[in-house]
Parts: C-alpha cells; sequence; structure tokens
C-alpha cells in the first residue's frame, strides 16, 4: 500500500528570462520505504521534495494529476491542513545547518517551539522530549547542546539536531534533502546510520536526496535518477550496478575509488534528448 | 626535496583560549610529487596550508621551500612560486570583480606584460570560453568558478599548488571534470601539489603519499599502495579508511 502517490509533478516558475521547468513530469509511488532522488545540482530533486510539502515559493507553482498522501490530496488541501501536515505527518530536514536554524535561538528553544505552541505542552514535558530527540540522534551532552546557538555546534552536530527537531513530532514521512552533504566522510556515516535505526524503529517512510549515487545506493531500497527535472531511469538500490541508462552509469562511474587506476575520470557525456 | 616541514605548530589565542591548531607535524614533498593531507574537520589540514602562505600563525617549527627558510611575510617571490586555491568557489572570488579582472590582478601586481593574451590562454587551458572574460562569478556554475579559481592560482606560472580541498563544494559529477583538469595541468605543466581533502576517495585519486591527521597532529603516513591494499597500522587511519570504503559498492 503506498502511504505517497505523486503522479505527473510538474513545477515552474514564471520568470522574466521565460519559463522554467524545474520539474517536469515527475511520477512515484511510495510506500513505508527508503526511496533515493539523485541527480545533479539543477536536476529538480530538491523541487521534488519540496513540492510534496508545498513549500514552493510564487512566481513558483506546482502542478500534478495527483499528489496524495495517506488519503490527503495534496493538491487540494488548504494552506491550514497543509501546516496540519508540515512537521506532525510529513517533515522534512534540509540541506545546510548553517542556514537552516535560527542563528539568534539556542538550540533548546528552537527544539522546543514547535512543542509548546502547536501541542501546547507544559515547558518541563517539551524539555524531557527535546532532550530525548537529542539523545536519539547521539548526541553525548544534551543538556549542553540545548543551552548553545547553533554557531557553537560543528557542522555534524547541526545536522543531527536538524534531524531531531523534525523527529520530535514523530512523523510517518520524513524528506532529507542532502542531509550529509555538508559533512566528513567519518560523520556521514554516523548521521546515515542514526536515520537508518529510526527509518527502521519508528517505520517511518523516507525520500533521501543526494548528488552522491553512491551513496544512496548503500542506503536506500529503490532510487530514481533525475535529469533536467525528469525521471530517466528508476531502479532497485541493489540493481545499480545493472543501471541501463547512459546517465545512471555516468553518475556512478565518476566517483574516484581507493585503489582505482588513476587515469581520468569518466565525465559525464549530457545528452540533450534525454530530457525530452 | 621542495617542500619541507619540520614540527610544525600553529596556536590560535582566542578569548584567553589556546588552540593547538597544529602541533609538531613534519612532512616533505618532492618536486613534482603529489602529497595528500586527509582528516576530518578540525583535525588541522587546512591550517598548515594556511601557514604555508602566512595565513596562520606559525608558533613552532620551520618550512622551508628549495632548502630556502620562507621569508616572513612571504613575498612577491613567494607568490611566484607558491598558489593556493580555496574551498569554496562562491567564496573565494571577488564577487564584485569580472573574471578578466580577478585573472589580471597577479599580473598587475607583478608588472608582467601580455594581460590580454595570458587571460585568454589562461581561460582556454583550464577548459572555459574566452568569452567567459566579461562576466561576474555569479553567472558561473560552481564547477565553472571553480576552474577560474585554478586559473587565477596559475597566472604567475608557480611551481607548487596549494589545494585545499578544492572539490568538495561541486556535485560528483563536476568533481571529476576538476579532479581530470588538475591531474592534466600538473602533468603539462610539472606542478607540485600539497592538497588537502576529507575524502579519501579523491586523495588516494590524486596523490602518490598520503598524511593522516587528527586532532591537530600527524597520525600517520602511507604510500599510495599501502592505502590501496589497506596496510594501515593506527586504529584511526583504518577507521577512515573503512568510512570511505563503505561507500564503494561492491562491481
Amino acid at each position: 500500500m503506498s502511504q505517497l502517490s505523486v503522479k505527473n509533478l510538474r513545477v515552474t516558475f514564471d520568470t522574466e528570462a521565460g519559463r522554467v521547468e524545474a520539474v517536469r513530469g515527475v511520477s512515484f509511488d511510495l510506500g513505508r520505504e527508503r526511496l533515493g532522488i539523485v541527480g545533479e545540482s539543477g536536476s529538480g530533486k530538491t523541487m521534488t521534495g519540496r513540492a510534496v510539502l508545498r513549500l514552493i515559493r510564487p512566481p513558483g507553482k506546482i502542478e500534478a494529476d495527483q499528489m496524495m498522501f495517506d488519503g490527503v490530496d495534496l493538491m487540494k488541501a488548504s494552506e491550514r491542513e497543509m501546516r496540519a501536515l508540515r512537521g506532525p505527518r510529513i517533515a522534512m530536514v534540509m540541506q545546510d545547518p548553517k542556514y537552516s536554524l535560527n542563528p539568534v535561538m539556542k538550540v533548546g528553544s528552537q527544539l522546543m517551539e514547535g512543542l509548546r505552541q502547536r501541542d501546547r505542552v507544559s515547558k518541563a514535558e517539551a524539555h524531557a522530549a527535546a532532550i530525548a530527540a537529542l539523545t536519539a540522534v547521539q548526541i553525548r551532552d544534551p543538556e549542553r547542546v540545548m543551552e548553545a546557538y547553533p554557531h557553537e555546534l560543528s557542522g555534524g552536530m547541526g545536522q543531527r539536531v536538524m534531524i531531531a527537531m523534525m523527529l520530535i513530532p514523530n512523523p510517518d514521512l520524513l524528506i532529507a534533502d542532502e542531509p550529509t552533504s555538508a559533512l566528513d566522510v567519518t560523520v556521514q556515516a554516523e548521521v546515515l546510520s542514526i536515520l537508518d535505526n529510526l527509518v527502521k524503529t519508528r517505520g517511518m517512510g523516507l525520500i533521501f536526496i543526494s548528488h552522491d549515487l553512491r551513496l544512496v545506493a548503500r542506503f536506500c531500497d529503490r532510487v530514481l535518477v533525475m535529469y533536467k527535472g525528469k525521471v530517466v531511469e528508476e531502479l532497485a538500490a541493489r540493481d545499480l550496478m545493472q543501471a541501463k541508462h547512459p546517465y545512471t552509469q555516468g553518475l556512478l562511474n565518476c566517483l574516484p575509488r581507493i585503489g582505482g587506476d588513476r587515469g581520468p575520470l569518466p565525465s559525464l557525456d549530457r545528452d540533450a534528448a534525454w530530457a525530452v | 626535496m621542495l617542500i619541507e616541514i619540520e614540527n610544525l605548530s600553529v596556536t590560535f589565542h582566542a578569548q584567553g583560549r589556546v588552540v593547538r591548531a597544529v602541533q609538531d607535524v613534519s612532512l616533505s614533498v618532492n618536486a613534482r610529487e603529489s602529497f595528500g593531507l586527509v582528516g576530518e574537520s578540525g583535525s588541522g589540514k587546512s591550517t598548515i596550508l594556511r601557514a604555508i602562505c602566512g595565513l596562520a600563525p606559525i608558533s613552532g617549527g620551520s618550512i622551508r621551500i628549495n632548502g630556502k627558510p620562507i621569508a616572513t611575510p612571504r613575498g612577491k617571490a613567494f607568490s611566484r612560486q607558491v598558489q593556493m586555491v580555496f574551498q569554496d568557489p562562491y567564496a573565494s572570488l571577488h564577487p564584485r570583480h569580472t573574471i578578466d579582472r580577478t585573472l589580471s590582478e597577479p599580473l598587475a601586481i607583478h608588472g608582467l606584460p601580455g594581460t590580454d593574451q595570458r587571460i585568454s590562454q589562461a581561460l582556454t587551458d583550464v577548459g572555459l570560453p574566452t568569452a567567459f572574460r566579461f562576466r561576474y562569478p555569479h553567472q558561473l556554475s560552481g564547477g565553472q568558478r571553480q576552474r577560474v579559481a585554478i586559473a587565477r592560482a596559475l597566472m604567475l606560472e608557480p611551481e607548487i599548488l596549494l589545494l585545499d580541498e578544492p572539490t568538495s563544494a561541486l556535485d560528483a559529477s563536476v568533481q571529476a571534470e576538476t579532479l581530470n583538469l588538475l591531474s592534466r595541468l600538473r602533468a603539462e605543466r610539472g606542478l607540485t601539489f600539497l592538497m588537502v581533502s576529507h575524502d579519501l576517495a579523491v586523495i588516494d585519486h590524486m596523490c602518490d603519499r598520503v598524511l593522516v591527521m587528527q586532532h591537530g597532529r600527524a597520525v600517520e603516513e602511507l604510500t599510495r599502495e599501502a592505502l590501496a591494499s589497506a596496510q594501515m597500522k593506527t586504529d584511526y587511519a583504518r577507521a577512515l579508511f573503512a568510512a570511505s570504503a563503505d561507500r564503494m559498492l561492491q562491481g
């Protein structure tokens, strides 16, 4: 049974320089699984994620034949209904903790804000929930982090705080937009295993957006490969090595490997015909 | 040895706190060699490059280039010999200078002739159309900006290029193009690279030898062969290798 069903999603921007089609006819179904969306910058992967939450500002326009989440028609839902969905049902982890956390608010207050405002819980309860969320993302010293401002945290800590914040309302679907791109390899592995555990133990659905195909393949069940706003290939992560589309193969082969030969890395030939 | 660093220490004093960013690190790089520094953020790897350029306070040890201790402050002769490419091409190019102005500045400072022709040549060398000369950085993509940053570093025809995470702000596919460009330029011009990255696979692809760093100290030096066959002696180097190798799919 699919939790989220998207048919023929289009995101367009009417700009002075003409119409920009960021997403052009993307369809997918998501159950309680981990779906990866991969592509280069500008391929429309982030816009697809944001469109699901209707987080696209004018002049951007979202159109779709269907966009249903758990019986709710996301295309017809009012702003009020959308607000009720964002957070408690569908949460999104943004790319960069430096820009996505409020720089002049302590981490603790930011974590508790939603609980206090939306769920009207007491200060003590909110505090306990925030500490629990920070512990869930393996922050060793949650009391100190609660009192810290975002600039006092490292990139890895900031990213974990963002994940913790999204997990407090216990959403059914988590959209993670490049959650580890700003992090070191060692920290990256940690953050991924935290996400993986949460998906397993809480039975969340996950949409994982990244430009790193190998990372996505290791982590997800299914992968959508996007190019210029279109899905060029959809495949099970374990079949990735048998990818047929030249673009997928290109993304796969362009990363250097330890112990690989040191000849020039294959670069991507982008063929305009793929985007038609 | 072209670059010799002996027991280098860098200490910052900030608001009464003492931060030892680099402690007793020694390394040496041969001419035309490519040497890598790898480690997580805060391990002091970029600070070493900055110390070479005079951008970080050296509190102990020595740096020699071609057997001679480097002058403080670094003079014009130093910039003719050593240039640096920074991590973030969005931040390292002047937003209100055209590419032409960015590239001609080093020539003007050093009083070199033939600006016009050199700039066209530099753009061609890094694979950019010469029409990009009169664009501003915001009119270029991340990969194109990093190419401009590399062209700028090469304007004075240095022997040594210090590369501080030159591809970590770029997409995987653009990273491949930029790494290929750097390898080609090194082969063509006989450059010496001292390269910093947190990605062991990138370092392995580009470098002959690697120094693994953690908390400001050198942990272990590895040759490329030892790295490929996972023959590291320290636990930290092994953990770093495992985290990187983990991402490699079999096949």
